[in-house]
């Protein structure tokens, strides 16, 4: 870490704790009513009862399931038919409208229908989840290889590569470059699939949570919620940031 | 080596070169020089397989893989290390990894290179990276070299100092050489023979001219060779005759 982004993160954590005592103390002295914005104090005792209780841990585990497998089945179906698309024209001319309207669309609006289809069970929040990362994974895959470097190619082509090689050695690694700079994009869209589809209808997980402390108008475990799922969603990207770098070690030398 | 006959190539509509007739002679140095967007290039894509003709043939006494094409940019894999760059066309041509590793590390090392296997490209000057280049054709050992304009984006002394390293090699190994062009005094300078393409569309072969100065050859001392002058000032004519705007108006 070097000088100038370590002053910027002190700067950061300066601040927002500041913030943070700001608000504390407008609780306190009235400036704020703690029914609809309970001081940091409150949250942070929410949080500390939910964990410690162990309530929270099979809500997180069940969001944390629909969210990985709707993240692995979206990059997963995204990846195979981005690649159908790019190497077919007829299955581009099938494709690209669906999926160009299902980009243009807020795709939660999804969530009611697949809650009829599929149930409250962990199939609708997946499928939510899946079509989330599937549609802009798709595009990522799609635009990859149609944006693949020419020149690349034709070097490859007269070093006497065929279809296998320019496959293996050319557009893998770019689409590899296009999807791992929407990954932590795919991880938060899974996210919320994940907890949008809990949030309409479940029995469990952090979007029953979120419901359930909307329903009883419990300010403290919302913003408490929110907190604990930004919190993992910041995890991830963490971890996402590591696996990209990992896997694109020749961009940041 | 090469025979190029009545070739014509167009991208829709009018060709950009017709009726082209090319003869590159085996352990021959043939230049073709002509104006930007002439079609020089086209000529190498149609050889390369690239690119279809309009009509016209082409005949190698070579297979296409003993072709080696050094592009006008150095279009190397950026997620590949130079020495993998180095090894692809090995590995395309299933020579064992470790033996095209071997030889990759040699030709980096024969063009100044050695050491610098486990670089990225993106790491490296753009001297460094045009040897890679280099090294990644050379390293198949090519009978025949098209060359577009490889060293077109280099300053004067690092490309002055690469075609010198290159032009050695090429008279070493008798390699016959098609290196396209806009610069005169680099096409007389390596050259046996120099071709010049007149201005497109339809652009036709104007000249050809023997170039009689010795080898081996130093690009720099054969710039002061008798021959050169007269033929620089023959060249020029042509091409200033070509890119002159035409007396009638619309």
């Amino acid at each position: 870490m070097t000088v100038n982004s370590l002053a910027s993160n002190v700067r950061r954590c300066v601040t927002l704790l500041g913030l943070l005592i700001l608000w504390e103390a407008g609780a306190r002295v009235g400036w704020m009513d703690p029914f609809y914005l309970p001081p940091p104090s409150t949250v942070g005792r929410v949080m500390f009862t939910l964990a410690v209780s162990g309530e929270l841990w099979p809500h997180l585990g069940a969001t944390a399931v629909a969210a990985f497998a709707g993240l692995l089945v979206g990059l997963g179906l995204g990846i195979g038919l981005g690649f159908a698309a790019a190497l077919s024209p007829i299955l581009a001319e099938l494709l690209e409208p669906v999926m160009i309207l299902l980009n243009a669309i807020p795709r939660v609006i999804l969530a009611p229908l697949f809650v009829i289809w599929l149930g409250i069970g962990l199939a609708s929040k997946l499928a939510l989840a899946t079509v989330l990362v599937a549609v802009l994974i798709f595009f990522s895959v799609y635009n990859g290889i149609k944006e693949v470097d020419p020149r690349l190619v034709e070097r490859i082509r007269t070093l006497g590569g065929g279809r296998r090689i320019l496959i293996g050695e050319v557009y893998i690694p770019s689409v590899t470059a296009w999807v791992m700079g929407n990954f932590k994009v795919a991880v938060g869209f899974a996210f919320t699939g994940a907890v949008v589809g809990e949030f309409v209808a479940s029995s469990r997980g952090l979007g029953y949570l979120l419901q359930f402390a909307q329903s009883t108008y419990n300010a403290a475990l919302t913003i408490a919620l929110v907190v604990i799922i930004m919190t993992f969603v910041l995890l991830l990207f963490a971890i996402a940031e590591r696996l990209e770098r990992h896997l694109l070690g020749w961009r940041y030398l | 080596m090469l025979k190029v006959s009545d070739l014509a190539v167009g991208y829709g509509g009018t060709p950009v070169i017709e009726g082209i007739d090319l003869d590159v002679a085996t352990g021959d140095f043939t230049s073709l020089i002509g104006p930007s967007g002439s079609g020089k290039t086209s000529i190498l894509r149609v050889v390369t397989k690239l690119l279809l003709p309009l009509r016209g043939a082409v005949e190698l006494d070579v297979a296409v893989r003993d072709v080696g094409f050094l592009f006008q940019d150095d279009a190397l894999l950026p997620w590949r290390t130079v020495r993998q760059n180095v090894a692809l066309g090995l590995h395309i041509r299933d020579v064992p990894s470790d033996a095209a590793d071997d030889q990759a590390e040699h030709w980096l090392t024969v063009l100044g290179l050695g050491g610098f296997g486990d670089r990225y490209p993106g790491q490296l000057s753009g001297g460094q990276r045009k040897r890679v280049a280099i090294a990644q054709v050379l390293a198949l050992e090519p009978r025949l070299l098209l060359m577009d304009e490889p060293f077109a984006s280099l300053d004067a002394i690092v490309r002055t100092r690469i075609t010198q390293e290159l032009l050695e090699w090429v008279e070493h190994k008798h390699l016959t050489v098609l290196l396209v062009t806009h610069d005169l005094e680099e096409a007389i300078s390596a050259s046996d023979v120099v071709y010049v393409l007149g201005q497109g569309p339809r652009a036709t072969i104007l000249a050809r001219h023997q170039v009689d100065i010795p080898r081996p050859r130093d690009v720099l001392e054969a710039r002061r060779h008798p021959a050169f002058g007269p033929l620089l000032g023959c060249l020029w004519q042509e091409l200033s005759a070509e890119s002159k705007p035409s007396s009638t108006t619309a």
